[in-house]
């Protein structure tokens, strides 16, 4: 009991934050943190797929690049407003994510990564190659989601619609789905046993996870105003899972968090230039081999273990 | 098309497919070993290009040194790679290991990456090629540093073959990629065997960037379009299997080389051309995930 | 009272070339408590893989409450009533006690998130494993872990129960336990059929014995009988990995 109100206070602590940034920062770090959020949704988005029903997939940048190209043209072709245009991308991305789900029910670890980088580099290549559609590595003028909005009121709403995608996913993950994609990543055979639908769930969290992703590019689009191919790329998807890993890949909302501070450290860190991701490299590869759980996952841990034994000892 | 063109395609395809092959091999071994897809193995073959950019224009070592100094500094790069990262996969250390063995070699790949962007910055390199100049076979003109870069990846491939083969360490290698327990309870050492797996595969990376890097350019990216041919390779035949890669490198120059001709509009078409063999992996894989030659893995 | 509840025939499973099982005819009876033995490799595995939906049979049928269930999946067959375990234990390891048995609860939709806790934290105190709930599954002993599955198969309320090893490395306390949950479930009217390589088992608990040598059934009988059946002994004296 006392473990889930120190844990809703932490987040809430974490939310107020966040309102109040805007009031202390210049419009340079209140556009590097509306980015962050984008990061923050697509690494949750990620996390969703591969920590909790333990699928990989090297797909979830080319996904974010569809979702933002499915909503641009249909803003720019079909005269949809860009709230509608976003939602196209969210059935695009997340019908693509259903078949290529469905596709891939009996391949496991490398065959599936090696598949799913299959399927996001004929993504781009198609990106670029259509430039007629497309203006291929050019890149592709979008629409604005406000007209003349502000900087504070891109933050806000991205900062609404983040908490949103993090409390939706939350609440799946909560409920007994939840539970059966955990079951699936434990054991596949005996989830199956026990009268879980294996092949259901395993399509249905691709196609989830995969629409979260396409909104996340739509937004993403919709607010530099430019799509350029290069967002689907491998170096792009490396860029994700580092973010979710070192956040904590167990976890959507440390993968967000993840997401949004690493996004921040590496604007703070430009000064280093190239470097930064080096180091950024270098970090992940720390996290993944001594601390498993991610930055987090680990605190979040050592916090609650803590309060255990506390509790314990009265 | 003529029969001189469709010769030349197909002779191009087959210069293609020594490099690809060469490159795959090294996929390979090391998945046949340690059950591991290296998703870093375009930033090693991008590592052997500069190893050689370094000893032949920076330090002025004859062309052959440098292919020689290329593959030793990335044997050992492999190795190290293998004891520092690799080793917890199959020492129970991981615990989830198969997760871990995708997540840490595409995170070191993204490392080397950056790593070469800011050690040697982005500006593509042109190191001397082993050989110049064009070569005549009949009425066809191959250039010379393609023609050249081939023979010697045909001659490296043939001497791993042989090694795999005469060799007790080649010959540990194939047991383990067989039967990992079988081997161990012959007193096979699988982490000695692992190391070495891994050192050969980088090595054999290193190599086939060496070769390329002076044919292209030396550049960081370099890496990132011919491991993903690698790929489809290896799935061609059959992850892990070393005929099946030298099969699949065969099939895939030809592919390439011929399917470019299929699309009408030229920039189209070259535009697409990486995708062929994208499409070929997604289909073996979905169809036929034990390769076109393999058998079907037991379920346990 | 007693109705046939499981009738297999015909049923034909290779695996390339070799023939798992050749034409397997067998019914099992509601309430029946059914070993099923034969040596390394004679396709007892396979038989229990085909009747609940993990390999698919090459030829024959099965009915199931006298309904087609050749073809079902393995959810849809958990859900109509046909619990297995598995020869190495498929635990969820970093799902905790509770979750294990919750998946099971709730894989169907029937039961609600505290109605399946109830019934969950019921079973786990019968088999002793009431204190360990809120632990993950993965600091369970080889023998705990082998009880949870018991009790997440119970969990489903099946009709029928395909234990396969259920006593492979499990010490001799641990096996007495086990028999008495085993004759308790069954006596509640589960049916079980029962592998194992541990003829003291089989003999105690089961009231019949069904025999496989190389995918046939050679003898089906009453412990007595195939205790005396010499194309038993012949089975198993005849597997060099000495099976018994
Ligand atoms: N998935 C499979 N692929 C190939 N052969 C198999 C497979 N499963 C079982 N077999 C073979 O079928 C035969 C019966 O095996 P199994 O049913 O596991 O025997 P048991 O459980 O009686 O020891 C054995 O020869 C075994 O090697
Ligand atoms: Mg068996």
């Amino acid at each position: 009991m006392k473990l889930q109100t120190l844990r809703l206070l932490g987040l809430g602590l974490i939310l107020l934050v966040f309102l109040a940034l805007p009031l202390l920062l210049g419009d340079y770090w209140v556009y590097t943190i509306t980015i962050g959020f984008y990061y923050a949704i697509l690494a949750a988005s990620w996390a969703l797929l591969v920590g909790y029903i333990g699928r990989i997939s090297f797909a979830q940048a080319a996904m974010a690049g569809l979702g933002g190209y499915a909503s641009a043209l249909s803003v720019q072709h079909a005269g949809l407003p860009p709230v509608l245009g976003l939602a196209a991308g969210v059935l695009v991305a997340g019908a693509l994510g259903f078949v290529i789900g469905r596709l891939t029910l009996r391949l496991h670890g490398a065959y599936l990564g090696l598949t799913t980088i299959a399927f996001a580099e004929i993504l781009r290549i198609t990106a670029t190659a259509e430039y007629q559609l497309t203006e291929g590595s050019r890149g592709l003028q979008v629409e604005p989601l406000l007209q003349d909005g502000s900087r504070s009121e891109y933050y806000y709403l991205f900062l609404a619609v983040t908490v949103a995608c993090l409390a939706l996913m939350t609440w799946l993950l909560r409920s007994r789905v939840g539970l059966f994609f955990q079951s699936i990543r434990e054991d596949e055979d005996g989830a199956a046993s026990l009268g879980v639908n294996v092949t259901l769930w395993k399509t249905v969290a691709f196609a989830i996870s995969t629409a979260f992703a396409g909104l996340a590019g739509g937004l993403y689009a919709h607010f530099v105003q430019l799509i350029t191919p290069s967002m689907m790329s491998l170096q792009e998807m490396g860029i994700v899972l580092a973010m979710a890993v070192i956040g904590g890949f167990h976890n959507v909302v440390f993968a967000a968090l993840g997401g949004v501070s690493l996004q921040v450290l590496l604007e703070g860190l430009r000064e280093l230039g190239e470097w930064r991701l080096v180091v950024f490299g270098l970090i992940t590869l720390l996290i993944l081999r001594l601390m498993p759980n991610g930055v987090f996952g680990t605190v979040a841990d050592v916090l609650t273990d803590r309060l255990r034994k506390s509790g314990d000892d009265k | 098309m003529s029969l001189v063109a469709i010769l030349e395609q197909a002779l191009n395809g087959l210069i293609v497919s020594s490099f690809y092959a060469l490159a795959a091999l090294g996929l390979a071994i090391i998945f046949g070993v340690l059950r591991v897809v290296n998703f870093a193995h375009g930033e090693l073959y991008m590592l052997g290009g500069y190893a050689y950019f370094l000893a032949v224009a920076s330090m002025g070592l004859p062309p052959v040194v440098g292919i020689v100094v290329a593959a030793a500094a990335l044997a050992a790069m492999g190795a190290l790679v293998e004891w520092l990262l690799i080793r917890p996969v199959y020492d129970g250390r991981a615990d989830r290991p198969e997760e871990y063995s995708i997540m840490i070699t595409f995170a070191l790949s993204i490392l080397l990456l950056n790593l070469a962007n800011s050690l040697f910055g982005p500006w593509p390199r042109r190191p001397e090629p082993l050989f110049r100049g064009g070569v005549e076979i009949g009425e066809l003109i191959v250039s010379g540093d393609r023609l050249a870069a081939a023979g010697v990846a045909v001659v490296l491939i043939a001497v791993l073959l042989a090694a795999l083969r005469y060799t007790w360490a080649g010959r540990a290698v194939r047991a383990v990629s067989q039967n990992r327990e079988a081997a161990a309870i012959f007193g096979i050492s699988v982490t000695r065997v692992g190391m070495l797996a891994f050192a050969t595969g980088a090595a054999l990376a290193g190599l086939a960037g060496a070769l390329m890097g002076p044919v292209f350019n030396v550049v960081p990216p370099m890496g990132v379009i011919p491991v993903i041919k690698a790929y489809v390779i290896v799935v061609l035949g059959g992850l892990g299997s070393i005929p099946g890669a030298i099969m699949g490198a065969i099939i895939l120059g030809q592919v390439e080389s011929f399917a470019t001709i299929l699309i009408p509009d030229p920039s189209r078409a070259l535009a697409y051309k990486d995708a062929y063999g994208l499409v070929l992996l997604v289909g073996i894989l979905l169809l036929r995930p034990q390769g076109l030659f393999g058998t079907k893995e037991r379920r346990a | 009272m007693m109705h046939e509840q499981l009738d297999i025939s015909g049923l034909v499973k290779r695996f390339g070339g070799l023939t798992a099982l050749n034409s397997v005819d067998m019914t099992v009876g509601s309430g029946e408590l059914l070993g099923l033995i034969g040596p390394n490799g004679s396709g007892k595995t396979t038989l229990l893989n085909i009747v609940s939906g993990y390999y698919k049979a090459d030829g024959g049928s099965i009915n199931f409450e006298r309904r087609p269930v050749l073809g079902h999946a393995p959810h849809q067959l958990a859900r109509q009533g046909i619990g297995r375990s598995f020869q190495v234990t498929k635990i969820f390891r970093r799902l905790t006690v509770l979750q294990n048995m919750l998946v099971a609860g709730l894989s169907d939709g029937a039961q609600s998130q505290s109605e399946a806790t109830d019934r969950a934290m019921g079973l786990l105190r019968d088999l002793k494993l009431e204190r360990l709930a809120h632990e993950r599954a993965s600091s369970l002993s080889g023998g705990q872990g082998k009880l949870l599955e018991f009790a997440r198969i119970m969990m489903l309320s099946p009709k029928i129960v395909l234990l396969d090893e259920p006593f492979g490395g499990v010490h001799p306390e641990l096996k007495r336990f086990m028999h008495d949950h085993i004759r308790k479930w069954n006596d509640s009217g589960v049916t079980i059929i029962l592998i194992s390589h541990d003829m003291g088992s089989i003999f105690d608990l089961c009231q019949r014995v069904v025999t496989l040598s190389y995918g046939d059934i050679i003898c089906d009988g009453t412990p007595e009988e195939t205790r005396n059946d010499p194309a038993v002994l012949d089975a198993y004296l005849g597997d060099h990995h000495g099976a018994a």
